[in-house]
């Protein structure tokens, strides 16, 4: 897997091998999407299938976050809202007879035009003012959809369509988006995009002394983010056949799409990743063996994570990678 | 010949205050010009609104015949007016050679091929080019001020605002500063010089401006400025006559 610098990391960038350097981007993609796509040979039960497709679904939603919270700095807890209407979406256009990847790409076009509605007013604020502006705005769409008639209001939303029901197809669906959300997210990184997140992350009123709209690439990641939020969230109500307000849109969806990216490394390519499986595979223990107490143990994780390990499991492994050469050296 | 930099009557008031209080100047095409005054003059609040980051409340910026007082800092910049911070603001996870691809691929030249290659030869320019790969965070104060104005000069600027770059300085790490000022100039960007030391403003300026309370208190040639009794005044004070 790529080495990664996680952010305020203070050392020297030394020189990249120049062979290694050209292949290095492939080994971690194809590392972890071997095993994933070679499932099927392993003979997984149907509840093995259905926690990976939903952790797969959980990584689209976290890259995705990253883009915006991670590389730019900017982080939102309303990433429940693009999920929701990408899921709502694609099971109005999926009842409407319509393709479920079309329906797939609706949900990710209606969450990228909200997240343009949300940005607009939203990133002339800053900092905490912004994350906590992202909090009313995810509740207020939560309580405008309790409240829509021809999406079944509170009472939810059923998707009906014909044919049998095929588990591994929907597999394969959140492996591909997943794959492609890990994708887009490596090129933005290494691209003049990614520059200009980063210099925004810094210090934005440096970046824009220098050239950089803040405003402008603000706006531009969170409609890509929420695309791929959007997106996950369509492909979760196809397999999930029913979604209502209090699910898909509920401010806890909002906290994970956060908490993962914390988990694995914020600001990193693989960070997502790691915290998305992380996340996704320990979710349903421990909300099954502490129903009372879940919140309270992922919210105190994510207060050690911050105070101990800001950089998460990825700079975690980084300091031991760097321990594991000097040893090597000595 | 015509100016690339007109301040026309520019006020800035904070809650009623007056940091900024009509003050107009023209700035020729490649000279440097110093902006002087003691502290709290409103020389950063000045160099702030011609490059953008703040509003005035009133009068106009005028850049090679273009309204500048409008724009926000990108669109300055992107204009040819670009400047330096007081105390630098590097992109801290970013490295060196980074932080001045910011500059090249964003600013007036936008750069978009060979920005690594243009970036190595500023880095050169201004001595940091054996910290290219290093992470900016871990540069000493004189090689941060060094890779602010890299920076700068990245994005092609054709007027370049340099705040105090000299604050915090050794006196041989000032007089590289200085002649890189003046190799600046050379290469035919216009300078805008705020500076606290007066031998540094005295050494490179063609011209000064002294501000005092938020007004312009003289301008003209070092030499006649150093001399004259208000400014003498501003910044020494008025004899109590006992």
């Amino acid at each position: 897997m790529e080495q990664e610098a996680p952010v305020g990391v203070n050392e020297d960038v030394g020189d990249a091998k120049p062979g290694f350097s050209r292949i290095a981007p492939a080994v971690g993609p194809l590392l972890v999407l071997a095993p994933l796509a070679a499932l099927p040979l392993f003979g997984p039960g149907p509840n093995t299938v259905r926690l990976l497709f939903v952790t797969l679904t959980l990584v689209t939603a976290s890259v995705g976050w990253n883009l915006l919270g991670g590389f730019a700095g900017q982080i939102s807890f309303g990433f429940a809202v693009f999920y929701g209407l990408g899921a709502y979406t694609a099971a109005l256009s999926i009842n409407a007879g319509i393709p479920p990847v079309v329906s797939f790409l609706m949900g990710a076009a209606v969450a990228s035009v909200a997240s343009l509605l949300i940005g607009l007013p939203t990133f002339r604020l800053k900092g905490p003012y912004f994350a906590i502006a992202t909090i009313g705005v995810s509740e207020a769409v939560r309580v405008v959809m309790m409240n829509v008639p021809w999406t079944g209001g509170a009472s939810g939303y059923r998707i009906v369509e014909k044919g049998r029901f095929f588990q591994m197809h929907h597999y394969y669906t959140a492996l591909g988006l997943a794959a492609l959300a890990v994708g887009i997210s490596i090129i933005v990184r290494r691209s003049k995009l990614g520059l200009a997140l980063t210099a925004i992350r810094e210090d934005q009123d440096a970046a824009s002394d220098l050239g950089v709209n803040p405003f402008a690439t603000k706006l531009l990641i969170h409609a890509l983010a929420a695309a791929l939020a959007g997106a996950a969230g369509g492909v979760y109500a196809r397999y999930a056949a029913y979604i209502d307000p209090d699910g898909v849109f509920a401010f806890r969806n909002g906290i994970a799409i956060l908490l993962m990216p914390i988990i694995g490394g914020v600001g990193t390519i693989w960070g997502p990743v790691i915290g998305a499986f992380v996340y996704g595979l320990i979710h349903e223990e421990v909300v099954a063996n502490f129903p009372q107490a879940h919140l309270l143990i992922f919210g105190s994780l994510l207060i050690l994570i911050i105070l101990f390990e800001p950089a998460g499991v990825v700079g975690l492994s980084n300091k031991l990678m760097r321990v594991l050469g000097r040893e090597r050296k000595d | 010949m015509p100016p690339i930099l007109s301040v026309d009557r520019i006020s800035k008031y904070f809650a009623g205050l007056a940091a900024v209080k009509d003050v107009t100047f023209d700035v020729e095409p490649g000279g440097i010009y110093g902006l002087i005054g003691p502290n709290g003059a409103g020389k950063t609040t000045l160099l702030s609104i011609i490059a953008g980051s703040l509003r005035p409340t009133g009068g106009a910026v005028m850049f090679a015949g273009n309204d500048l007082t409008r724009k926000r800092s990108f669109g300055a910049a992107r204009a040819g007016v670009v400047r330096t911070h007081q105390i630098p603001r590097p992109f801290r996870s970013l490295t060196v050679l980074e932080n001045v691809e910011v500059g090249l691929r964003f600013g007036h030249g936008s750069h978009t091929s060979h920005a690594p290659q243009a970036a190595m030869q500023l880095l050169e320019r201004v001595g940091l080019a054996n910290s290219s790969r290093r992470l900016s965070a871990l540069l000493s104060v004189g090689d941060l001020k060094r890779l602010e104005l890299a920076r700068c000069l990245a994005a092609q600027p054709n007027v370049l605002l340099c705040d105090e770059v000299c604050s915090g300085l050794t006196e041989a790490e000032s007089a590289q500063v200085l002649d890189l000022l003046c190799d600046i100039r050379r290469s035919g960007t216009t300078i805008l010089y705020v500076e606290h030391n007066l031998k540094a403003i005295m050494k490179v300026c063609d011209r000064v401006i002294v501000m005092n309370y938020g007004q312009k208190l003289a301008e003209g040639p070092p030499q006649q400025v150093q001399v004259d009794p208000a400014v003498i005044e501003a910044y020494i004070g008025r004899p109590t006559g006992n």
